[in-house]
């Protein structure tokens, strides 16, 4: 079976700096991938090369079989991205940012409205659905921002720190979405710095560290080859020994 | 590009813009309330002034011997009164009554001074005077505001007039004030009437007809009508205003929807949505244009309500279709300006760095328009050129009814051109991801120019590369004028069309032969070209002048152009100047370079767009229809055939059958061209049948001979 998402050899330099040096994944359908690495080790570069909105300098993405540089709209069609910084329009209300994506991925205004619907009531946004997102709270903003993210049905989720800045109960309710998303058999990628949130939601984990992925596998395996007993071990051992090479 | 797309990302943008409160209080609420709010209180100030002025009684001083009735006369009407009580110091004053002092000398006004115009007023007064005892006093009286006038009747008055001679007076005044120059005014006419009493006397005494020390009874008479009158007054801030405040409508949307949209993080969002970045600079762009628009509208109807209905009197007055041709010219100038703005900010991270990147760009664009206040500047084939101002000295023309055809469709196209490279350049922009993310970008590669070995240009370059060599070609054109046809046309052919053809292909490494079609001709290419090339001038003289006859003044001016000024050339040297040598450049630019540059875009959209540039760069709405056929016809030559020489030579051929008509009048009356500026009807339906055969001819080029890319 073709996998949702396909990437490999990802290069992306920044001046004389490769900020993702040689980068392949695969994320099939139903499946939720956490993508795993400290600050600056290229997890936002590689998210953003395999959104489409960053060029790879060399290597490639697929999604759904589709290369994302032949037919960036066909691709991203099939695409649902999401980060912790970004944002909606300050003076459009939730359902006018909802029917404007609607819109652009080219669904049919009741079709929006129906879809709409489901997720205010599903992500719980009755209440503030009608109000400019400028009034927002983080964690409604982050809310509505799923919802845009959900909203044309894509086969692919991309979601780069999702949870970032959000306090515990609104970080829990989107991580219970994520998982909504997977039983309903999309393919998630999500990167994050909370390790009991990879722990609980992924079915695979990637350590990325400078640039490359250094270790791959099920949570199990991960913490089996380093012989920790959770993950934050098994990372900082795994990213402490590469710094000590490096 | 999808229109549906960009229609449904400029409706979000228009909904966000005027969701904002900072947008709309520039774009709607300042003109609105700014130009009555200036003018009523302006126009009611300046008329509670003028008539508490004109109420007012001067008071002035009288210093000096009075001959009889002059006292009389100046306090006759009321408007006068005479206060006794502002002396001069004793010395001054016993000067006067003694005959000591005399009015000085002054230098006469030199010959180069005009009068009118700025300061016409105190220009009455004269030429400055040496100082004295009496300007002295007298300047003291009218700056402390004890007179508004003082009238200082010398010595010499009593014995002149005794002697029917001419008496020296002096008026005082200060032009600061406006009760003294009311003063000094009310002083002249009364002294006017007083003079032409005691002339009529004098006339009546000595037996003289009437008018004898007159000479000549001059009245002025101003010709403008009223409508022209109020559209030079409006002429001088009106465009200044219209564009810095349309422009300002589009200045802080340009920000907020790109360095704002950057700063929010919602560019991100976008990005990742199926959406081109083409469809959304020209969602953004649109939106953006819109706003300016709406701005420029406001503008406009504020100030025409404000000018027609608060505005005391007729001094002013301006046509609803007047304001809306003036909006109209607007459009170009926003088109292009909105580009500018939408390029440079997104550019800036955040919406501070986009203010201080678009403030200079602002003022730099903006202020030129102010040249309508300068007296002398005027729309010509200089200033048409130039971009905002041409468009500024435009409406002041329009104002005036001054616009000559020619000076409009040479701005409209300039501001075109340059709105058409500004829109590229912000699409460039846009295409740049590290832009839109918030980094920076290297010029070069940001304007597409990096070397591509082997390649074609693209549409962009193209496009770029007209641009730039109309412009070129024009200002060059202009500055040989003087240089004589010859040399004019062969440095216009050479320097501004083959050089930066060839330039530009090997700077960017385009392969020449691709690029240029430099390929050799099919033989029934050749056969299509000589067929094309001799039937073509006579459809457009015999059919599309006859249809849309051009000005006599253009078709002389052709003529002499055609014959190299009159000047006696041989024959073939009018071929080689006039046929080959234009050929040659014009063909390798537009049908080389251009065209493949245009390639990408399909052949009708590639044809058309190829042959309307050549149209354009021939400066004149009436060659306009002419040229762009033409046009056609060579560009469908070339790109049946695939090779630039066939264009060359019906080029050529269409270039030295004219010339040798216009040459050899005998020639051109056998065949029955001489007497009309358009051709007789048999010879143009054999043209028709020739240039209908040569297009029947080129269906025989063998298929796939002028694809480049097979070459």
């Amino acid at each position: 079976m073709v996998p949702t998402l396909a990437a490999e050899g990802l290069v992306k330099r920044f001046g004389p700096v490769a900020a993702v040096d040689g980068v392949g994944l695969t994320v099939s359908a139903g499946e939720v991938v956490g993508l795993l690495g400290p600050n600056g080790a290229g997890k936002t570069t590689t998210l953003r090369m395999l959104a489409g909105i960053l060029t790879p300098d060399a290597g490639g993405v697929r999604i759904g079989g589709l290369d994302i540089h032949d037919r960036p709209l066909d691709a991203k069609r099939r695409l649902g991205f999401l980060s912790g910084d970004t944002q909606l329009y300050q003076r459009l209300t939730t359902r006018e940012v909802l029917r404007y994506f609607g819109r652009l991925y080219g669904m049919a205004d009741p079709l929006i409205e129906a879809r709409t619907a489901r997720l205010v009531e599903e992500l719980e946004m009755g209440e503030f659905a009608n109000r400019p997102c400028g009034t927002l709270s983080s964690g409604q903003k982050q809310r509505a921002n799923i919802a845009r993210a959900f909203l044309h049905g894509p086969d692919l989720l991309i979601l780069d720190e999702p949870t970032v800045a959000l306090d515990v109960i609104s970080g829990q309710f989107i991580v219970e979405s994520i998982r909504r998303e997977r039983d309903a058999g999309r393919a998630v990628l999500f990167s994050t710095h909370v390790m009991s949130e990879a722990e609980y939601l992924c079915d695979r984990i990637l350590l990325l560290h400078r640039g490359r992925i250094i270790d791959e596998g099920v949570l199990d395996d991960l913490l089996a080859r380093s012989g920790c007993r959770n993950l934050t071990d098994a990372f900082l051992l795994r990213v402490g020994r590469e710094g000590s090479r490096s | 590009m999808r229109p549906r797309v960009v229609l449904e990302i400029v409706r979000k943008e228009l909904t966000e813009t005027l969701r904002d409160r900072r947008t709309l209080m520039l774009m709607i609420a300042l003109p609105v309330l700014i130009y009555p709010l200036l003018m009523i209180g302006f126009s009611k100030l300046q008329v509670s002034q003028l008539e508490a002025t004109a109420e007012r009684t001067s008071r002035i001083a009288v210093w000096g011997a009075a001959p009889d009735g002059l006292r009389e006369a100046i306090v006759g009407d009321g408007k006068i009164a005479i206060d006794g009580g502002i002396r001069p110091s004793d010395a001054v004053k016993n000067g006067l009554e003694q005959g000591t002092l005399t009015r000085p000398e002054v230098a006469p006004r030199s010959a180069g001074a005009r009068p009118g115009g700025q300061g016409a007023r105190q220009a009455a007064a004269g030429p400055p005077e040496p100082d004295n005892p009496v300007l002295e006093a007298a300047r003291a009286a009218v700056v402390e505001r004890r007179a508004d006038a003082v009238l200082v009747l010398w010595p010499d008055v009593g014995p002149a007039l005794a002697a029917a001679g001419a008496g020296s007076v002096s008026i005082y005044f200060d032009s600061v004030r406006e009760d003294s120059l009311e003063a000094q005014s009310r002083l002249e006419s009364a002294l006017g009437a007083y003079r032409a009493g005691l002339v009529a006397e004098r006339e009546r005494a000595h037996g003289l007809v009437r008018g004898f020390a007159l000479g000549l009874d001059v009245r002025a008479t101003n010709v403008a009508r009223e409508a022209r009158r109020s559209g030079q007054i409006l002429g001088l801030f009106l465009p200044f205003l219209l564009v810095t405040m349309s422009l300002l409508g589009g200045f802080y949307p340009a920000i907020d929807l790109t360095a704002g949209e950057k700063e929010r993080g919602t560019m991100q969002t976008l990005l990742c949505a199926p959406v081109s970045p083409l469809e959304i600079v020209a969602g953004k762009y649109l939106a953006v244009w819109v706003t300016s628009l709406i701005a420029a509208f406001a503008n406009v109807v504020s100030l025409g309500i404000t000018v027609m209905r608060i505005l005391p009197g007729d001094a002013i007055s301006v046509s609803p279709s007047t304001l809306l041709l003036a909006f109209a010219m607007l459009l170009p100038v926003t088109l292009f300006i909105t580009a500018v703005f939408l390029a440079v900010a997104a550019f800036a991270k955040d919406f501070k760095d986009g203010q201080n990147f678009l403030t200079p760009v602002y003022m730099l664009l903006a202020m030129p328009a102010g040249v309508t206040m300068l007296r002398g500047i005027e729309l010509n084939a200089w200033t048409a050129f130039v971009p905002v101002v041409n468009i500024a000295l435009l409406i002041k023309a329009l104002l005036i009814s001054e616009a000559a055809p020619d000076l409009i469709f040479l701005s409209l196209l300039s501001s075109t051109a340059y709105a058409a490279m500004a829109v590229m350049l912000a699409a460039r922009v846009f295409a740049r991801e590290q832009v839109l993310l918030g980094g920076r970008d290297s010029l070069r590669a940001l304007l597409g120019f990096e070397r591509q070995t082997g390649g074609t240009p693209s549409p962009a370059f193209a496009l770029t590369a007209f641009a730039l060599v109309l412009v070129l070609a024009f200002y060059g054109s202009l500055l040989l004028q003087s240089a004589g046809t010859m040399a004019t046309l062969l440095v216009t052919e050479f320097g501004f069309f083959l050089a930066p053809t060839l330039l530009l292909v090997v700077g960017f490494g385009f392969s020449l032969t691709r690029t240029l079609s430099l390929r050799r001709p099919p033989l029934a290419g050749l056969v299509a070209a000589i067929l094309i090339g001799s039937s073509a001038w006579a459809v457009v003289a015999g059919g599309l002048l006859r249809l849309l006859p051009p000005p006599e003044s253009l078709v002389r001016a052709l003529e002499q152009l055609l014959l190299l000024d009159g000047a006696p050339a041989p024959l073939w040297l009018v071929w080689l100047v006039i046929g080959v040598i234009p050929a040659m450049s014009e063909e390798l630019f537009f049908r080389g370079l251009v065209l493949s540059g245009l390639r990408r875009l399909g052949m009708w959209p590639a044809l058309l767009t190829c042959a309307l540039l050549f149209a354009l760069a021939h400066s004149s709405v009436y060659r306009l229809i002419p040229t762009f056929f033409i046009g056609v016809l060579l560009s469908w030559l070339v790109w049946k055939t695939g090779s630039i020489w066939t264009s060359i030579l019906a080029h050529a051929l269409n270039n030295g059958i004219a010339a040798t008509l216009v040459y050899s009048k005998p020639l051109a009356a056998a065949i029955g061209a001489g007497t009309h500026a358009y051709l007789g009807w048999k010879p143009t339906l054999a043209a028709v049948v020739v240039l209908a055969a040569g297009l029947l001819v080129l269906r025989y080029v063998p298929p796939g001979v002028a694809d480049p890319e097979k070459q």
